[in-house]
């Protein structure tokens, strides 16, 4: 009759409820009429089922903080308690029983933020059997989503632990114009990548500029082979998820003629697209060009969504200006240039100028080397930035992965800096975070210590690790 | 304050190309006989004449170093530098062959373009040299391996210093996908090049027994199977490093092994054998089954087993980022490795392995080929203030700089 899923949620999302009167169609064609409930495709029907392990309250006495939203504070006590960071302060007075940890002179920051990785879809081994980052069978697969890839077992997720990143965005690959949808991780140990999830995170959809998908499908000789192929293959997705958008819109309203045999068929794909239009997905768009970048901008303005953020942005210095007018950020690499002509204009000042130019600056790592030291990625950004005279402190550059990171995920007001009220994510490290001798030493996701690189029962290891090399080894 | 010195230092590093004498004072010079503290070190039209307290006191460009730290020349031990200008654009790309026919006759320095963007971008951050290896394209034959040196006129120092192999999965893919198969084929064409090389006039002449591979690539072999010239091995897994060196002996060949992900498994085999490696510390993933065992602490493991590194890196970026060693160095000694060691694998092991005619040290006597670094030699804030190769100072000259001062220039104005 209909593929409208009837079951009433449990699990509410009240935008997503709606009961209404309406009149049913049974089986065999009789009308009836009376008020009936119906329920609107559920919008997270693959729920989070994180739940951060309770711990005691614990404070990091006399540390430096570099604090994710541009604050340096020397010598600081630094109290957590059921999660969240409960006070920050010079010599806090603190409850009988709180642990304490020393931490004078050593530096702490929050928890880095990889908001461009594909761990789990692209995962070591990089086998083909693994290889589930990419559907590229379609130039527009905004019906996939990232999260059914994700192999939790993956061993650059501890490595990137290891590294003090502590929320990871997995998306799918940049072979198709539309790849489908990302999802924020927890990067903690867990069999499902439901236990993974950030509760409540937006959801993210992927869109790539460029050389990838034309390259992808033109090869095929199918659309699109050219960047104005690419723009015609967004432009008519979008007109579809709009028309879909209004037939549901339609459907909800006029309940003078709503019944279910009118019910609007249900589409994945572009429900997803729908979803961005409606504002709670949010774009992620892989785009190396400013001219591209410009170009994806009026799209989105034509059909009226926002783009999150430019990724693997190496031309945002020529797009910082416009970045900053319209609130975008950039995702950038320090340094990654000439392996395709778009990223061919690279300059190491890049993410310093777009933050220069009072933009969003991201940085990412889009790979399992460098997604374990972002903190020498911003290092080397910054470094750039002040050879040219920059004033560039630490404490300012280390947003680029925590604050900063936060923003483009659309949460800000739950992590990315040293805050009362926000998760306990926080990293302490062996020397100057900066410093390329610099270690992850503890790392702490909501309060819960995940890693302590001189406590190996706190060295989370993957299934796929043990006896790998030789039998009873637990660790390559 | 550090940033005024950079400003001047800038400011010095255009005047100093006229500069017949150079003296710099108070830096860390990391030499190959270990470190001198707070040191003067003077060069006199491109020599390096003293180092120490007994330097003139004057000189044409004078730079306070202190804080500062030199280091020589930055020296990659495997890229593609010169061979490649944008990966995706295939005719740009000539560092390996799809051609059967040219394997080992390959020589990657015949496609070396000094006008590379890619040769100023790294060299004004501190590489001065540069080994091309090239990839295997056909078979597990790559071709053979170059020297650059990337000064003001960057050139070949030499054309073929070594022979490459691939026996890492891919290579093994290549020669009939299995390791035993790609063994008989490399047995074989060993065994071929002795017997061209016995038999050269007959072969040449066409009076003698066929052989698989061509005469070009029989005759790039020959100095390998006499003992001449190094094989220069890639491959990870620790049962192929030991099938490997077990090849070498039964050839009596020299051989340099690289990649060695898991070379820390078989760390005393190779030292017992004294071979060198060229390697990235940077890996730690079991990206593939050749590379479980991979661990951060490899470069480590393998000093300790007195085995003398080359370093390259890091990861993928090798050659657009040749100068990144230096990261992969700095996570090198962050894991366990000293840093003198450290250092070495990326100035005087290569040089001197490789026979080049630099020596990769700061002495006396010897041409300026040297860094000076902001800070510490590895760390990722010490920048390159001026960079010495050949005697000669380098324009801070790159495209990507002229890019960012061309949008910086708009940035202000807005």
């Amino acid at each position: 009759m209909t593929h409208f899923k009837r079951e009433t949620m449990k699990n509410a999302l009240s935008k997503s409820l709606a009961l209404i009167t309406a009149v049913t169609l049974s089986g065999c064609g009789e009308t009836a009429k009376g008020p009936v409930e119906i329920t609107l495709p559920n919008k997270n029907p693959y729920p989070s089922t994180y739940k951060a392990p309770e711990s005691p309250a614990f404070a990091l006495i006399g540390a430096n903080l570099l604090t994710g939203d541009g604050a340096e504070l020397t010598n600081t006590d630094l109290l957590i308690e059921n999660g969240k960071i409960a006070a920050i302060g010079p010599a806090l007075a603190l409850q009988p029983g709180t642990i304490q940890i020393d931490a004078n002179g050593q530096w702490v920051t929050p928890g880095l933020i990889d908001v461009h990785s594909h761990m789990g879809v692209y995962p070591s081994p990089s086998t083909s059997n693994h290889s589930d980052g990419n559907e590229m069978t379609s130039p527009v697969t905004a019906e996939v989503w990232a999260e059914h890839s994700v192999w939790p077992e993956d061993p650059q997720f501890e490595k990137a632990l290891a590294g003090g990143v502590t929320t990871v965005q997995i998306l799918p690959g940049s072979g198709n114009l539309i790849g489908g949808r990302g999802v924020t991780l927890k990067n903690i140990p867990s069999l499902t990548v439901q236990g993974m999830k950030f509760p409540g995170a937006p959801y993210s959809l992927k869109m790539a500029c460029g050389e990838n998908p034309k390259r992808v499908y033109g090869s095929r000789n199918t659309l699109p082979s050219t960047r104005m192929g690419n723009m015609a293959g967004y432009r008519k997705a979008w007109i579809q998820a709009a028309e879909y958008r209004k037939s549901w819109d339609e459907y909800l309203k006029d309940s003078d003629s709503r019944s279910l045999s009118n019910t609007p068929t249900r589409n994945l794909r572009l429900e997803t697209l729908a979803g961005v239009l409606e504002g709670d997905i949010r774009i992620h768009n892989h785009c190396y060009k400013v001219d591209e970048m410009a170009q994806m901008i009026d799209m989105s303005k034509e059909f009226g969504y926002k783009i999150a953020a430019f990724h693997h942005a190496v031309e945002a210095y020529k797009a910082a200006p416009m970045l900053a007018e319209e609130g975008i950020c950039g995702v950038m690499w320090a340094d990654w240039w000439g392996f395709k002509q778009e990223a061919f204009d690279m300059v190491r000042e890049n993410i310093a100028l777009v933050d220069y130019a009072q933009a969003c600056a991201v940085i990412h790592s889009d790979n399992p080397i460098q997604v374990q030291r972002l903190n020498q990625e911003i290092a080397k950004a910054m470094s750039a930035g002040n050879r040219m005279g920059l004033d560039i402190s630490a404490a300012k550059a280390i947003r680029w992965g925590t604050y900063n990171a936060a923003m483009s995920l659309g949460l800000e007001d739950q992590i990315g800096s040293l805050a009362v009220g926000k998760n306990a994510d926080i990293v302490l490290w062996t020397k100057h975070p900066l410093s390329v001798y610099s270690l992850a030493q503890k790392v702490w996701i909501d309060g819960n210590l995940r890693f302590d690189r001189f406590d190996k029962s706190v060295q989370p290891t993957s299934d796929f690790n043990l006896g790998i090399i030789s039998a009873g080894e637990a660790r390559p | 304050m550090k940033k005024l010195s950079l400003f001047i230092m800038l400011l010095l590093v255009s005047l100093a190309a006229n500069a017949s004498s150079i003296l710099i004072k108070g830096a860390d010079i990391y030499s190959a006989n270990g470190l001198l503290p707070k040191s003067n070190i003077y060069i006199e039209n491109g020599i390096i004449t003293t180092i120490g307290r007994s330097t003139p006191m004057s000189a044409d460009m004078e730079i306070d170093g202190s804080g500062m730290s030199i280091t020589a020349g930055l020296f990659n031990a495997s890229t593609h530098i010169g061979t490649v200008e944008v990966s995706a654009i295939s005719p740009t790309v000539d560092f390996y062959s799809e051609n059967e026919e040219v394997t080992a006759a390959l020589r990657i320095s015949d496609a070396f373009n000094p006008r590379s963007t890619l040769i100023p971008h790294n060299r004004v951050h501190g590489l001065t040299h540069a080994l091309l290896v090239p990839e295997s394209g056909t078979n597990l034959f790559s071709g053979q391996v170059g020297l650059v040196q990337l000064g003001n006129q960057p050139k070949v120092i030499h054309n073929s210093l070594a022979m490459a192999l691939d026996f890492t999965e891919y290579g093994v893919e290549l020669s009939g996908s299995s390791r035993a198969a790609a063994l008989v084929q490399l047995r074989q064409a060993l065994d071929d090049a002795k017997d061209f090389s016995r038999n050269r006039k007959a072969a040449m002449a066409g009076e003698h027994r066929d052989y698989v591979l061509s005469y070009a690539d029989l005759a790039a072999l020959e100095p390998v199977v006499n003992g001449d010239k190094p094989l220069l091995v890639k491959t990870h897994r620790a049962s192929d490093i030991t099938t490997i060196l077990a090849l070498a002996k039964d050839f009596q060949l020299q051989l340099i092994l690289s990649g060695a992900i898991e070379g820390w498994m078989v760390a005393d085999e190779i030292a017992k054998a004294g071979i060198p490696v060229i390697m990235d510390p940077i890996h730690n993933l079991p990206n593939s089954y050749e590379s479980l065992g991979a661990r951060l602490d490899n470069a480590k493991l393998l000093a300790d087993a007195g085995i003398t590194l080359l370093f390259t890196g890091m990861g993928g970026s090798d050659t657009h980022n040749a100068y990144l060693v230096k990261q992969s160095a700095g996570n090198a000694v962050a894991n366990g490795l000293s840093k003198s060691a450290a250092i070495a694998a990326m100035t005087s092991n290569p040089a001197e392995v490789f026979g080049a005619t630099v020596s990769g040290d700061i002495a006396v006597n010897q041409t300026a080929d040297l860094v000076l670094w902001g800070g510490d030699p590895l760390e990722l804030t010490s920048e390159a203030q001026l960079v010495l190769i050949n005697g000669e100072v380098i324009p801070m000259e790159s495209r990507s700089f002229q890019l960012r001062d061309r949008y910086f220039k708009r940035l202000k104005k807005d």
